[in-house]
């Protein structure tokens, strides 16, 4: 669904005819050495900066889309798009609406269960700051499941989880695959994904992929 | 080792050298002396003329601001903040020469009059200009800032200037920085007309050479985060 | 998916409010800046001519708030900029023209909560029995007066969110920004209580003080969305 060819110039040219396309049920994976560019070609993909030259497009439905910020979920490498000082409720109601979904209070406890964020003492009242880092990154993730969108870019998704969060992830993401979504994924960690991997593309020093 | 390049620059330098000392023979030799204020008012040559390179070039960092913005191009914003760097230096050197003739001609070093007021927030907003730019990372988004901030400058300035006009004119008789009014010489006006002319040109030399050397450090610059992902 | 632009509008004016309450710092120290700027000039100056002190009230009280509004405006994009949710929100689709309105409300209802105290306060710091100071058109005229200053104070938040010496650069750029609207209010708000409601200076300053919060709000909304597309 997304085929896009990209350069783009940071400081210098990071990647160069890039291209890449994603259907439904499509897993890529994004490798490169530390430093090359894969998160920056995220953020590209994401709409968050432009690229030199080349496109981006989304067909859904055989339709071309055009702004695909409604269709894309991205996921950040180091950080969670948290408001530190609100509780989990609050942010996930927050970003659910921007999406114009109305959720009620059960809707947002059901996303919240299956990553062990749904006990009242840990939702209610109780800021998001005072979470450890794995349990941003579960409710980054339990925000990522509620979005009903077809694309889902991640970049180091499984950062500070322990293992019974990573099955939970691997769980929803081959959901979310099923279901004929597709997602970009950087990850050191390939293990959990060996088997859902559909695609891998590699951005090399030189640039050229 | 010159290049013909730099053999150019020599060459225009020269030339506009040459024009600014043209035009200092005119005022020292061509203009007669002022009955009221006596050879002090000769300092108008130069307060009047930097006056407008200053104004002159809130022009042209809005011109570059906006190409800058149309094209997405980074290059095009080391035009515009050389413009703000040039304006900062005539909006200082109009603020010094317009206080240098105020004490002797009205015995004081100050006076909140319109235009000399416009020139001080101006010198403000081209300093805030210039350090919004240095303290963000070169990339797309500090031309997109840079260039919004030029644009709102530009915008800004002649809104600020009425204001202040409106405002003085009710509290006191405007202490103006005398043109001369209707009684200005011939030679007098010459005078002013070849130093305005002469001082945008010369603001306008100043903005290529430095928009240049900005240019090359910014090359500099990106050549070294290279270097980073090189390794 | 997408939500309307209402809807969009109205969740992120929610979520600042939340964002203000639930870090009460953000939501007092301006009042609290003000009431105590507003004492310490009482003790400054002591006790007052008549005919001073109206002039004196206007000017505490305008620069007063205009210092508080400066500290919070420069502060707006703050809880969005932790745990990069600036970032996240440009992922997602919503439109600029709400989110620049949304920040504008929030200005105007967090700023009326700072501007309101200090103008009653200010009041009742320097009445005296044969002079109101307070009256509902100044208060007026201070609202009328935060529409413009806020919708410059929005962009230019903006505009300064990645800078590094963003504490120098805001109130470098803003405060020459600002004159011609707060001229206006201080001449409107003089006329007023010196003149009276029925001078006809007091109407030209008024449609001034308008035209400039048009002219402002205008600027800000266009100039905001050029800055965040494709940035």
């Amino acid at each position: 669904m997304i085929s896009n060819l990209s350069f783009k110039f940071r400081h210098r040219r990071l990647f160069n005819d890039l291209s890449l396309t994603a259907g439904p049920g499509d897993l890529w994976h994004i490798s490169g050495p530390n430093g090359v560019g894969k998160s920056t070609f995220l953020s590209v993909v994401a709409g968050l900066l432009n690229p030199s030259s080349g496109e981006i497009t989304l067909n859904l439905a055989s339709k071309q889309i055009l702004d695909r910020r409604a269709h894309l979920e991205y996921l950040p490498a180091e950080a969670n798009g948290l408001y530190l000082k609100m509780d989990s409720v609050q942010n996930l109601r927050f970003w659910s609406q921007l999406r114009g979904l109305k959720l009620d209070d059960s809707a947002i406890f059901a996303a919240l269960e299956p990553w062990g964020l749904n006990h009242p003492l840990l939702r209610d009242g109780f800021p998001i700051e005072k979470y450890s880092t794995g349990m941003k990154r579960r409710l980054a993730l339990a925000r990522l499941d509620l979005s009903p969108v077809p694309g889902w870019l991640l970049d180091e998704p499984l950062y500070g989880l322990d293992q019974q969060a990573i099955t939970v992830f691997r769980e929803r993401l081959r959901q979310h695959l099923s279901r004929g979504g597709f997602a970009l994924l950087i990850s050191h960690d390939l293990e959990p994904f060996r088997d859902l991997i559909t695609g891998a593309k590699e951005i090399s020093s030189r640039g050229s992929a | 080792m010159l290049t013909s390049e730099d053999k150019r620059e020599f060459v225009i330098g020269t030339l506009l050298q040459s024009l600014i000392i043209l035009h200092w023979c005119m005022v020292f030799f061509f203009a007669p002396v002022d009955i009221h204020q006596g050879p002090v008012y000769r300092i108008m040559f130069l307060h009047v003329p930097s006056a407008i390179a200053a104004f002159g070039s809130s022009l042209g960092l809005c011109v570059f601001s906006v190409l800058a913005l149309r094209n997405s191009s980074e290059r095009l914003m080391a035009w515009a903040k050389g413009t703000a760097e040039v304006g900062l230096l005539f909006t200082i050197l109009t603020l010094a020469t317009g206080s240098i003739w105020g004490r002797p001609t009205w015995g004081t070093w100050w006076t909140w009059d319109a235009r000399l007021t416009t020139t001080f927030l101006l010198a403000l907003l081209y300093a805030g200009y210039l350090l919004l730019y240095g303290s963000l990372a070169p990339g797309p988004g500090r031309t997109r800032v840079c260039a919004v901030l030029g644009i709102l400058i530009f915008a800004d300035v002649p809104i600020i200037y009425k204001s202040v006009t409106w405002w003085r004119t009710l509290h006191q008789p405007p202490s103006m920085i005398r043109e001369g009014g209707s009684t200005m010489d011939p030679e007098i006006l010459w005078t002013l007309v070849s130093g305005i002319f002469v001082m945008c040109i010369y603001a306008a030399w100043m903005v290529r050479v430095r928009g240049r050397n900005i240019m090359i450090a910014e090359e500099i610059e990106s050549a070294s985060y290279a270097t980073l992902g090189a390794r | 998916m997408k939500a309307t632009t209402w809807s969009q509008y109205l969740t992120l004016v929610r979520q600042g409010l939340r964002a203000e309450f639930v870090d009460k710092e953000r939501l007092i120290s301006p009042v609290l800046f003000s009431l105590t700027m507003l004492v310490l000039f009482a003790f400054a100056l002591g006790d007052l001519d008549q005919s001073l002190r109206i002039r004196v009230y206007l000017a505490e009280t305008f620069l007063t708030a205009l210092f508080a509004l400066q500290m919070s405006f420069s502060r707006l994009f703050e809880p969005d900029r932790q745990d990069r949710v600036f970032e996240l929100l440009r992922t997602y689709p919503i439109s600029y023209t709400s989110l620049f309105l949304a920040k504008y409300s929030l200005v105007l209802i967090l700023g009326s909560a700072t501007l309101i105290p200090t103008m009653l306060f200010g009041a009742f710091l320097h009445q005296s029995a044969n002079q109101q100071l307070f009256s509902w058109v100044v208060l007026g005229i201070g609202l009328l007066a935060l529409a413009g200053l806020g919708a410059l104070g929005v962009l230019l938040s903006a505009l300064t969110l990645k800078a590094q010496a963003r504490q120098i650069i805001y109130p470098l750029l803003y405060f020459p920004m600002t004159t011609p609207v707060l001229l206006a209010a201080v001449q409107s708000a003089r006329l007023c209580l010196d003149v009276g409601l029925g001078s006809p200076e007091l109407k030209s300053w008024l449609g001034l003080l308008a035209a400039f919060d048009i002219i402002y709000i205008t600027l800000g909304v266009l100039l905001f969305t050029e800055l965040m597309d494709e940035s």
